[in-house]
């Protein structure tokens, strides 16, 4: 009955592609377009947290870091609510990771505050004993790059439309709007912080690496 | 162990057992019928690489099932899979849901043993970042809890003032009384109104008791925080006023703790969490 599919492989590979292509339509066309939306109240990230962002991806925190709870109690019970796909509209590149050395960071900001985000970045094992994360003394000295974290702002508000500037979204603006917005989130921040050093770089108006980076993690949510 | 009372696993174990059982069978029939049998019938036109196959009939009950499947395989592509909107997520939560409803009974009346070894398991995962393993707060990274919850902890919190646990009333100032009137205020307050009802040094109760004006203007006469406005003083002492810290969180003069009302702790686990920190206060 089949001999004949038998003996043209190329007509019953379309026929196999056929069949298999056809689960993926059912699974994956239905919901692909709610699924690809941005979440409600997703929001892209604030010029500080965009700065933030930068600083995690050149330290390559994404490296024992992941950012994606899977839906499996396990997880759901210490990190919170698994990862939905639209909750990364904004993400570019997003961060899954692939490898969880140190826990998920996708809700950090739910159970993590700025000061205690201070303490383990200046010295991990101060806050949690056995920790092998090394310590990023130096985003206490470095300065954040808001210029750059502006102008990935501008470039996705311009190419791609992220919406900002738009009704209950983050305000971008001119660069020296922006600057401001983001010299007014850091000073939220860096009222929560200890260290001095930051404190009075802030107000000779620097904004520090770890200032940034603590805007992002508690963006995480 | 009562890894039998899991269907999964039963199931897997019964299946184990069918298949051993099955596979011995149709084995030993065939290696006899192989000692045996001659083939003999007419040999299709087909030839694999010197393999003929026979112009056999297929047998009735392989054909029945080879239709069936296909029969089913369509009825699940247009039908069945796509019409009964299923997705793994549904799933997932459907089964979470079955589990925190089993969880809730399984604990609905948990005595203090389960509630120490919960509220401590929780403790290490979710408090002991901060707080520290034993909860002495690593050296004023955050509150230590064995310095909480007791009389003493009240008095240094009516000396320094308290703020940030999101209540309207905002904030307690310092110094509303001093040294031996805030003593005689939390015994006061200890004996009557908390949920201790004892306190170390009951002659300063009725000296106390004078003084609670100055914490009813914001706690309320009763100290249960008129309505939400202030912290609810009745449950100072007992695993329930832990319960209002997590829920409010709190950004006091340590630094700021965040709010534990994501769903991530069932009321049960919250309670244990209160029993647990409460047993750390010395």
């Amino acid at each position: 009955m089949f001999h004949w599919l038998e003996r043209n492989p190329f007509f019953f590979a379309v026929g196999v592609f056929l069949v298999v292509a056809y689960a993926g339509v059912v699974t994956i066309l239905p919901d692909f377009m709610e699924s690809a939306r941005p979440v409600a109240g997703t929001k892209p990230y604030t010029v500080l947290e965009l700065a933030g962002r930068q600083i995690y991806i050149k330290d390559s925190c994404n490296a024992c870091h992941s950012q994606l709870v899977r839906p499996f109690k396990s997880e759901t019970d210490r990190y919170g609510m698994y990862s939905l796909s639209g909750e990364y509209a904004y993400d570019r590149p997003f961060l899954w990771g692939s490898k969880r050395t140190g826990p998920d960071l996708m809700r950090v900001g739910n159970y993590r505050t700025s000061d205690w985000h201070e303490y383990h970045m200046a010295k991990p094992t101060d806050v949690v004993p056995g920790s092998i994360m090394p310590a990023y003394k130096h985003m206490f000295s470095n300065n954040a790059d808001i210029e750059t974290a502006y102008a990935e702002a501008y470039t996705v508000k311009t190419v791609f439309n992220v919406p900002y500037d738009k009704p209950d979204m983050p305000k971008l603006g001119t660069f020296d709007q922006a600057k401001k917005e983001a010299f007014d989130a850091a000073a939220v921040i860096v009222a929560d912080m200890k260290s001095t050093e930051v404190k009075e770089a802030f107000k000779r108006g620097e904004i520090k690496e770890i200032v940034a980076l603590i805007a992002y993690l508690n963006s995480l949510k | 162990m009562n890894w039998l009372n899991d269907n999964v696993n039963v199931l897997a174990l019964l299946g184990a057992a069918a298949i051993l059982i099955l596979s011995v069978g149709v084995s030993l029939k065939y290696i006899n019928q192989m000692k045996t049998d001659k083939s003999s019938g007419e040999l299709a036109n087909d030839n694999w690489d010197g393999i003929g196959e026979y112009k056999n009939p297929l047998p009735i009950g392989w054909a029945l099932s080879f239709l069936g499947t296909i029969i089913w395989g369509l009825w699940y592509f247009l039908v069945g899979y796509p019409l009964n909107s299923y997705s793994q997520i549904g799933e997932y939560n459907e089964e979470v849901n079955s589990y925190n409803t089993r969880f809730e009974s399984k604990f609905s009346n948990p005595d203090n043993a389960t509630l120490m070894g919960m509220g401590e398991g929780v403790f290490l995962v979710q408090c002991a970042p901060c707080h520290g393993v034993t909860g002495d707060g690593m050296n004023g990274k955050a509150a230590n809890l064995s310095k909480w919850g007791n009389e003493d902890a009240a008095v240094a919190t009516i000396l320094k003032g308290a703020k940030g646990s999101g209540y309207p009333l905002i904030e307690m100032p310092a110094g509303l009384l001093d040294a031996n009137g805030a003593k005689a205020v939390v015994a006061y307050m200890f004996k009557e109104v908390s949920g201790v009802k004892n306190t170390k040094h009951p002659e300063l109760v009725e000296a106390g008791r004078e003084l609670w004006a100055t914490c009813a203007s914001c706690h309320g006469e009763d100290g249960k925080g008129m309505g939400g406005s202030a912290p609810d003083l009745s449950a100072y002492g007992t695993a329930k006023f832990v319960v209002n810290v997590l829920g409010t969180g709190k950004k006091g003069f340590i630094g700021n703790m965040p709010q534990f009302n994501d769903g991530r702790l069932t009321n049960v686990q919250k309670l244990a969490v209160g029993t647990y920190v409460n047993s750390l206060a010395k």
